[in-house]
């Protein structure tokens, strides 16, 4: 059995709401999962779930890694990143910065990271603010952010919305190329046709505690 | 309106011949808020902190009343400390009345709740996806503390320059406290008030340009932290 995550009878409330109830759900290691469901379904609130953001109100929700900090093997891209007032380097190099990596593998990180995503001259970005950047760009830096920390797992929440063609190319490619790296991925999104995409398993989330 | 030209080239004349009155009251005026600020920082900025970004039974009320104390009057700050450091008063063995210490300490209790008030509202109001963010690229309780300070720090210059702002403009404090004492506790608020009440135009116009021109460099700080806080 390779199994990553396994979750039963999984609810999560908000008060009297419930904003997520899952009878079932599984993903192996090294698999792609694309999350379907309408607005409100509680896509975003599984993926914060397994990203080990929140706790479960109730069920049981097992994941088969790091039981001390997972946070350190999953990381997740939100819907709308958040960019620190700082520099894109700073940004690309959090992470590192927050696991105690010095300045050269920081530096050899972001050149790698920043590629990868699509930008051609990573050093000329460098010291760009939030404010200088287009949606697009800060998707594809808050992608950088994550890839940089070689995750084991990585949670995608709507990352092609409101950006570029070019942009949603280019973070469709380092999905693709995260799954031949084995790098398991779940993506929520709206985009019927990114399941096709990227060849993924699709589940469809549909909250059945509404 | 001849007096007012006359009074405003007199006080031009004060501040070029380095009058010493004036420059006594601009240096009582700026050490007393220098210290009172400092102190105020060093235990408003943690307390402010802690007040926004931690979650205990009894937050709100404390909440309610650092924002009441904002809006504290001086004269009543004043009236508070000077029963405390009157001779007669419990810290009266200290001597603090009619001292710039003195006055510290009142305008330290002016400055506080602002700095208190408002580094709690920063923290409140940052970004959830700020937090997220930090969590999700594997931060510690610690980091995540230490990144949000970091995260806010424009905004605490800013509440910090509004302190000061408040405190060097004060009369009622440096009044009360402080005895408006010349070549010891004169501020350039108390200065200007007693001047003007002798019909003597010269030094209070000086030390009015002078405070001015402080408050054109608090307005160009807080403009630089607010557009740096929004980049």
């Amino acid at each position: 059995m390779n199994t990553l995550f396994e979750a039963r009878d999984l609810r999560k409330r908000y008060g009297d709401i419930t904003a997520l109830y899952l009878p079932f759900f599984s993903m192996e290691k090294g698999e792609t999962v694309v999350l379907t469901g309408r607005n409100g379904s509680g896509k975003s609130t599984l993926l914060r779930l397994l990203a080990f953001l929140e706790k479960p109100s109730s069920g049981t929700l097992r994941y088969a890694g790091n039981q001390n900090d997972p946070r350190k093997e999953i990381t997740l891209l939100l819907q709308d990143p958040y960019l620190m007032k700082a520099s894109v380097f700073w940004n690309v190099t959090l992470g590192l910065r927050l696991r105690g990596f010095g300045r050269e593998r920081q530096k050899q990180g972001y050149r790698e990271s920043m590629l990868a995503v699509g930008f051609a001259d990573p050093d000329g970005m460098a010291s760009r603010g939030p404010g200088e950047l287009s949606g697009g760009e800060r998707q594809r830096i808050a992608l950088a952010s994550r890839l940089i920390l070689s995750p084991s797992v990585l949670l995608l929440d709507e990352p092609t919305s409101n950006v570029d063609a070019a942009s949603e190319k280019a973070i469709l490619n380092v999905v693709r190329s995260l799954r031949e790296k084995g790098v398991s991925v779940v993506c929520a999104t709206h985009d019927r046709g990114i399941p096709e995409a990227l060849d993924a398993r699709e589940v469809s989330v549909v909250n059945e505690g509404c | 309106m001849g007096y007012f030209s006359e009074g405003m080239q007199k006080a031009i004349d004060l501040l070029l011949h380095m009058d010493d009155a004036t420059f006594s009251a601009i240096e009582a005026t700026l050490t007393s808020t220098c210290c009172a600020l400092l102190i105020a920082m060093a235990l408003g900025l943690p307390l402010g902190f802690l007040l926004g970004y931690t979650n205990f039974p009894g937050k709100k009320f404390l909440r309610l009343i650092s924002d009441t104390l904002l809006a504290f009057p001086t004269v009543l700050i004043g009236l508070i400390v000077y029963v405390f450091i009157t001779y007669r008063g419990p810290l009266g063995q200290f001597g603090l009345l009619f001292t710039l210490p003195g006055m510290v300490i009142g305008q330290t209790i002016l400055a506080l709740p602002i700095i208190v008030s408002w580094t709690a509202a920063a923290v409140e109001n940052l970004d959830v996806r700020c937090r997220e963010t930090l969590l999700t690229l594997g931060a510690s309780s610690t980091q995540l503390a230490l990144h949000t300070i970091r995260e806010i720090r424009y905004h605490l210059g800013m509440v910090c320059v509004t302190a000061f702002g408040r405190v060097v403009t004060e009369v009622g404090v440096a009044m009360m406290l402080g005895g408006n004492i010349r070549y010891s506790t004169r501020t350039m608020t108390t200065a200007i008030s007693l001047e003007t009440s002798k019909g003597e135009f010269a030094q209070g116009i000086a030390l009015g340009l002078v405070l001015l021109l402080i408050a054109f460099l608090v307005n160009f700080l807080m403009s630089w932290f607010r557009q740096k806080g929004r980049a």
